[in-house]
């Protein structure tokens, strides 16, 4: 079996190859946000890290949480998917820093979520599934070839998303 | 906090270097106290390392790890972050605790307690040393603990500091008693003021 593409911190990976195996390894904070089209067979993973782009940036940069999910889908259409088709998924966002008078501070996962569900409010996108917020790291992972997207956290097995 | 590439020329590298080995070995007469044994703790690097980088020196960004996290505070501020995989985690409690080797097979609340006054103490000891030298007002925050995946104590670090081509500080401790060895790695991440201070409190 072939190694699986890690999708790192502010990157996205679009494959259409059945064999790849898309992997963003202890989400915290960050997002993955991953989007498949069920027909033309394309997929892509977004490990995006910040809510929100800076005035002036790549319009399409997958450091941050709006550009990441606009570029995401730009990349999946110029690689054959239906924007009407996606199915999207998305996991993460949890709350890492639990010790009192610290979190409220630093609660980038739950900005990170609503940044999220604000953008595909706006696009008119419907999330598919979501497994988001909490206080445990997860691994998500997406199989190219059957479409399939699932979560893990430490501990435990991996589930579908 | 800027996505500007710090400066960290040869000088604020021997610095700090002198502050880690200042603070660390306050922290191990700190422990040797409260073991009733010599414990020794050395200090045999300071370097700087792209964030990216991280979780392969710990094994992985799925591996299991337990951080502790604290935060300086006053007239600088910065952040600190002990971080252990798993194994050697369950080594460091047995060697403070003074069981056997291979006696702590989990931790429970007593264990990570023990890891976290070892957080604690180590990043107290650091702030203490950087306050001393910079005659500055800095003091640590109580310590925060995490068991997870190494990427997501990882993403504590990259959210707060809003980038992820940043560069960080890691000191490595390594812990010993008599023939036994843990080694650790703690990151600091100071914002650009404290490492102004840094250089200049050293001028």
């Amino acid at each position: 079996m072939r190694d699986p593409i890690s999708v790192g911190l502010g990157e996205r990976v679009v494959s259409r190859d059945p064999e790849d195996v898309l992997v963003a390894y202890g989400l915290g904070s960050c997002l993955g946000i991953g989007m498949i089209d069920p027909v033309s067979r394309v997929c892509g993973l977004l490990h995006a890290v910040l809510p929100a782009k800076n005035n002036g940036t790549d319009p399409f940069n997958p450091k941050f949480v709006d550009s990441g999910i606009n570029g995401l889908i730009e990349e999946m259409i110029k690689n054959g998917a239906m924007r009407n088709r996606l199915v999207i998924r998305m996991a993460g966002g949890a709350n890492m820093l639990t010790a009192p008078g610290l979190s409220k501070t630093f609660d980038i996962g739950a900005r990170n979520i609503e940044s999220a569900h604000d953008v595909f409010q706006s696009l008119r996108m419907t999330l598919k599934s979501e497994d988001v917020g909490g206080t445990r790291g997860r691994t998500v992972r997406l199989y190219v070839g059957i479409g399939r997207m699932t979560v893990r956290v430490i501990g435990e097995k991996e589930v579908d998303l | 906090m800027s996505e500007n590439e710090l400066n960290f020329d040869d000088k604020l590298m021997s610095m700090l270097h002198i502050i880690a080995n200042e603070g660390i070995n306050n922290a191990a007469r700190g422990f040797s106290g409260l073991l009733g044994e010599k414990l020794t703790v050395n200090n045999p690097g300071v370097r700087m390392v792209e964030l990216k980088e991280i979780p392969h020196i710990l094994g992985g960004p799925e591996n299991e790890a337990i951080g502790v996290y604290l935060r300086a505070e006053g007239d600088i501020s910065g952040q600190i972050m002990l971080v252990i995989p798993y194994d050697k985690a369950l080594e460091l409690v047995d060697l403070l605790i003074g069981n056997p080797p291979n006696t702590t097979q989990e931790l429970g609340s007593f264990e990570r307690s023990a890891l976290a006054e070892v957080g604690n103490q180590t990043g107290t000891f650091f702030i203490n040393s950087l306050s001393s030298l910079t005659g500055l007002d800095v003091r640590p925050s109580p310590p925060a603990v995490m068991v997870d995946m190494v990427g997501a104590i990882l993403d504590i670090i990259v959210a707060t500091t809003g980038g992820v081509s940043e560069h960080v500080l890691l000191m490595e401790a390594n812990f010993e008693l008599g023939n036994r060895k843990v080694e650790t790695n703690f990151w600091v991440i100071p914002d650009e003021k404290t490492l102004n201070a840094i250089r200049f409190g050293a001028s």
